[in-house]
């Protein structure tokens, strides 16, 4: 046994285990960087308590028998949503999510481990012989997976997390061979919701140009102009109950949507982080000298904005680096996700992959102000254990397909 | 198991996609961090900068000024500035503020603007000279006004009995152009600066340098620590203090000569160049401008129609009339143009062209030193032609006319010394040989500052060394210590002893001969040189000058006098010139001359038998 498993470590891809750990690497000495000029703190110490425990759980995955998660998928699926009612029920709120479940001095956020648990049933489900992507029922089956947690999600209200479940649905559901209008058909009316709270023209816009799409991919006209019915009468249905919430409740969801809209917070992040990487220039400051990272400009930098650190201490070039390394997991996860033979394993990696491009585009752009700033974690980087915990588990996944990947079901 | 929808090409197509998106996502975020750290590094980072290292000014205390004596007569006395910090700063409560503190509520907007577009941080001056109540008011509501502070500053303060206001100058707020015009970027709204005569001059020096202290401030602008331990803060340069040549005693003595007169007397040492008096007349109290200054006393001084700001003694200019004469008779000695034995016919008056000049007598056949003693006319209208205006140029130049004199003080007129090109710019070919006969007698088109008049008389007296005239003596560096004298800088004009020798003589009998035009300036104490002469007024009544310098032999004081509107130079501005001259030289306050008639005077230097050249 003890030789089998040297004989799996050797076997691990280096592609995705060499950037990977250097990622964490970096992660840790930007959180260290970053909270550095915080007196009696320990952030950094903890970081590497949780990277710790990361490896251990990933260690556990990789050494699993090969296709123990096949088998637990829906175990997993259906811990995470009562994991997901718990705290919805009992949770603790920290930093204005009330995601957290406390277990001793950590607490922990479920939404973070259902991501990876709602891929597994999809994958699950999707990989079933028996399920017909072309059928509407199968279909609706696989948006109620996905649903079911991202409620819970939306009611904590997390709507980061949320926006990275509805995001990674497209690239699964394209991977196990549904046809792309169908999944624009069943995004268009969420999408437009969402929208239609931002303002009148964003949705309007949004619905006829998924429409136009739509009937690009699917030249139906009847089914288009149902699409487009359907996502008027969500987006005037959503305008109408949001304008008959109380002000109070309005502002904060439209600052939720919209953080620019309160400058001394949110909006003031991204000005801080936009002077914090803009000043890093093409070989950075030198680290732990970042001006805006050592004088504590950017709000908790060490969570969301860590990507800041490398950009403003090591410049562009460490900017490039960080990026360059998830890209080379990233583009490994595909390929590893081309070569496999199963149909689960192979919608699995695609998940998972798809959930590291998620947070790592969305993450780095909302630091660049690209886009607005949702409060997701970069992988492997930010301080936050769940997080971490849930993109070690991503990992041991990776490289337990990697292991498996000539197997089929 | 194998679906149809896991083909190997599906499968790579899909990847192929997936792959695609993947590459085009992480291309956008390389190129927008190219954008944000090459392409616009620099811009971000400066703004870092500002936003984490704070620049606070250290405004050190202004140079005092002394008097030869080393006692003080301009001061610093502490004063309390009302400053508003723009990033902290509740626009609301500006209102309020305006009505309490009586404030410009333009002014101060347009400072807080100005403040947060340089530096938001930073203080801005909004009020200078809070009173006590004030200062409590401040106190007692700090809470309620985020970003409203004080500070202590310096305000001037005078310890002289004379005025010595035009001379001195004032401190006052930077006005909005000098602070536009500022290249340098040293001043900010509020600042102190030194406006007019020495404040103006020594600007520089009296306010030293401001200090910048360098603080790091974390994300609520709260100071952590000095930045790099201090290693980066400027420290303050303390002004330096200044030592006047002005003698106290005299310069109060002439301010009470001319109160009732608007006049402007200037006196140099003949030996160094030191102004030993610089005054205009009328004049105002310093000790109004300091802070506040009262309506009241305002509107007088603006409405005075003798116009009490108008420095007269370096500002004004008139023509020099007959105080001209030893120039040109100089020049047309050194020249070789006449000698000492050539005699000049006057009859009385000089007709050019059907055009009639006159004269104050006919004087006969006259010699250069008796032209000089009767001022007569005629012998200068002749001696012009002979001399050329090309030579007038030359000689009146190398005594600074038309030019400054270069006196340390920031405002002079350098008057206008015409040449031929100048008459060419200004008449064209219209004009002729007939304007040149106004210039013999020191009328027309010349105008020269009762600066400029003393420093000529003092090149006078010491035979031809031109001392550039100063009013600063010494400077005391704080920092280095010890006084450092000032650097006394002559030009030697090329006129021969002899020539001199026959000027003095002509400056002399013409105060002391019978038939001279400055008789009432003779004194029996001490032996005066001097010169009268009249400035043409096409407004008025002429303008009195007098040049004189004493003691004859071994000049120790030169001064020029003009009385505006005094009429002839000999009754109206002789007698006081000697008056000044006495009391400089003894002390004395004996002022019968001043009284006396010039008959009388004339009478006493009879009696004295002193009417001999010596």
């Amino acid at each position: 046994m003890k030789t089998n498993h040297t004989s799996i470590v050797r076997q691990l891809d280096v592609l995705i285990l060499l950037p990977a750990l250097l990622l964490l690497a970096i992660g840790l000495v930007s959180i260290y960087s970053a909270t550095l000029s915080i007196p009696n703190q320990s952030f950094f110490e903890r970081q590497v308590i949780w990277a710790l425990m990361g490896i251990a759980i990933a260690l556990v995955i990789i050494l699993s028998p090969p296709r123990s998660i096949y088998y637990s998928a829906y175990i997993w699926y259906w811990l995470a949503i009562a994991a997901l009612l718990t705290v919805l029920i009992a949770g603790k709120t920290v930093g204005g999510n009330a995601g957290w479940l406390r277990i001793g001095s950590f607490g922990i956020q479920p939404s973070e481990f259902g991501k990876v648990a709602t891929v597994m049933a999809l994958a699950r489900f999707l990989s079933d012989s028996s399920t017909r992507l072309n059928d509407l029922r199968d279909v609706g089956k696989a948006l109620g997976l996905l649903l079911l947690p991202w409620v819970l999600i939306a009611l904590q209200p997390d709507f980061g997390t949320g926006l990275v479940y509805l995001i990674i649905f497209i690239p699964v559901m394209f991977w196990a061979g549904a046809e792309m209008f169908l999944i624009i058909f069943l995004l268009s009316p969420v999408i437009v919701g969402i929208l239609a709270v931002i303002g009148l023209y964003p949705f309007l816009i949004a619905a006829v140009l998924l429409v136009v799409i739509f009937y690009l991919l699917h030249r139906d006209l009847g089914i288009s102009l149902f699409v487009l019915v359907l996502n008027l009468s969500v987006g005037f249905g959503t305008q109408y109950f949001y304008n008959a919430l109380p002000e109070y409740q309005r502002e904060r969801i439209a600052v939720f949507l919209d953080p620019t809209r309160d400058p001394l917070s949110a909006g003031y992040n991204v000005i801080q982080s936009k002077v914090a990487i803009g000043s890093g220039g093409w070989f950075g400051k030198g680290f732990l000298h970042g001006t805006q990272t050592q004088l504590r400009f950017i709000p908790e930098q060490w969570t969301d904005f860590i990507f800041c650190v490398p950009a403003e201490e090591f410049g562009f070039f460490g900017a490039v680096v960080v990026i360059v390394l998830f890209l080379i997991i990233i583009t490994r996860g595909f390929y590893l996700a081309s070569q496999c033979d199963s149909p689960f394993t192979s919608i699995l990696v695609v998940g998972m992959v798809s959930i590291l491009l998620a947070h790592v585009f969305i993450n780095i752009g909302m630091t660049l102000g690209l886009l607005p700033v949702i409060g997701i974690p970069l992988p492997l980087m930010s301080y936050g254990g769940s997080s971490l915990l849930s993109t070690m588990i991503i990992l041991g996944i990776l490289l337990h397909s990697n292991l498996y990947k000539h197997r089929s079901e | 198991m194998q679906r149809q929808d896991f083909t190997i090409e599906k499968k790579r197509y899909r990847r192929a996609l997936v792959v695609g998106l993947t590459l085009a996502l992480a291309f956008v975020l390389v190129y927008k961090l190219y954008d944000m750290q090459v392409l616009k590094g620099a811009q971000y980072g400066s703004q870092s900068q500002r936003n984490a290292i704070r620049r606070v000014a250290k405004d050190p205390a202004r140079g005092l000024i002394f008097d030869k004596d080393s006692s003080i007569i301009v001061n610093n006395d502490i004063s309390y500035t009302l400053t508003i910090t723009p990033f902290e700063f509740d626009y609301h409560t500006l209102g309020e503020l305006v009505r309490r503190f009586d404030l410009d509520s333009t002014v101060v907007t347009v400072r807080l603007r100005h403040g947060s577009r340089v530096a938001e941080f930073e203080p801005v001056k909004v009020k200078r000279d809070l009173s006590y109540s004030d200062i409590v008011f401040l106190e007692e509501n700090k809470h309620r006004f985020p970003g409203v502070n004080y500070m202590a500053d310096i305000k001037r303060s005078y310890h002289m009995r004379p005025h010595m206001a035009h001379l001195i100058g004032y401190v006052r707020e930077i006005s909005a152009r000098k602070l536009r015009d500022d290249s340098t970027g040293y001043y900010r709204p509020g600042d102190l600066i030194g406006y007019g005569g020495i404040e103006g001059f020594y600007e520089k020096i009296l306010r030293g340098a401001k200090g910048y202290s360098f603080y790091t401030v974390d994300a609520r602008g709260k100071v952590i620590e000095n930045f790099d331990h201090g290693q980066e803060d400027i420290p303050s340069v303390e002004g330096s203090d200044l030592v006047l040549t002005i003698d106290l005693k005299l310069q109060s003595f002439v301010e009470r000569l001319l109160r009732h007169h608007r006049a402007a007397m200037v006196a140099i040492d003949p030996r160094n160049g030191e102004v030993l008096c610089f005054a205009s007349s009328p004049d105002y109290d310093l000790k109004y401008f300091t802070g506040q200054t009262p309506l009241r006393v305002w509107k007088d001084l603006i409405g005075n129609k003798d116009r009490p700001f108008f420095n007269r003694a370096s500002m004004a200019t008139y023509p020099p009339g007959s105080t001209f004469k030893p120039l040109i008779a100089a020049a047309a000695l050194q020249e070789g143009v006449i000698t000492p034995a050539t005699t000049i016919y006057c009859p009385g008056s000089y007709t050019l062209a059907g055009v009639t000049f006159k004269c104050h007598g006919a004087h006969g056949n006259i010699n250069v030193v008796l032209a000089l003693e009767v001022s007569c006319n005629v012998f200068f209208y002749k001696l012009i032609f002979k001399l050329g205006l090309k030579e007038w140029y030359r000689y009146g130049s190398m005594f600074h006319f038309g030019k400054k004199t270069g006196m340390d003080i920031s405002d002079e007129n350098p008057g206008v010394l015409p040449s031929h090109k100048y008459y060419m710019q200004r008449y064209g070919k219209k004009w002729n040989i007939g304007y040149l006969v106004n210039l013999g007698i020191g009328q027309g088109e010349i105008s020269v500052t009762p600066l400029q008049m003393a420093a000529y008389t003092a090149a006078i007296a010491n035979r031809g060394t031109y001392y550039k005239p100063h009013v600063v003596r010494a400077i005391i560096d704080r920092n280095r210590g010890g006084a450092q004298p000032v650097d006394i800088q002559q030009e030697r004009i090329p006129i021969s002893d002899d020539v001199w020798d026959l000027i003095h003589k002509g400056m002399y009998r013409a105060v002391y001969s019978s038939s001279g035009t400055g008789g009432s300036a003779a004194l029996g104490v001490v032996r005066i040189a001097g010169k009268t002469g009249t400035a043409q007024n096409v407004h008025g009544r002429d303008h009195a000058w007098f040049i004189a310098f004493a003691p004859y032999k071994n000049p120790q004081i030169a001064i020029a006098l003009i009385v505006e509107n005094g009429g002839y130079g000999g009754d109206a501005a002789a007698p006081l010139v000697a008056a000044a001259i006495r009391y400089y030289l003894f002390h004395d306050t004996y002022t019968s001359s001043l009284t006396a008639s010039p008959d009388s005077s004339n009478a006493a230097r009879d009696s004295m038998h002193i009417v001999t050249e010596p």
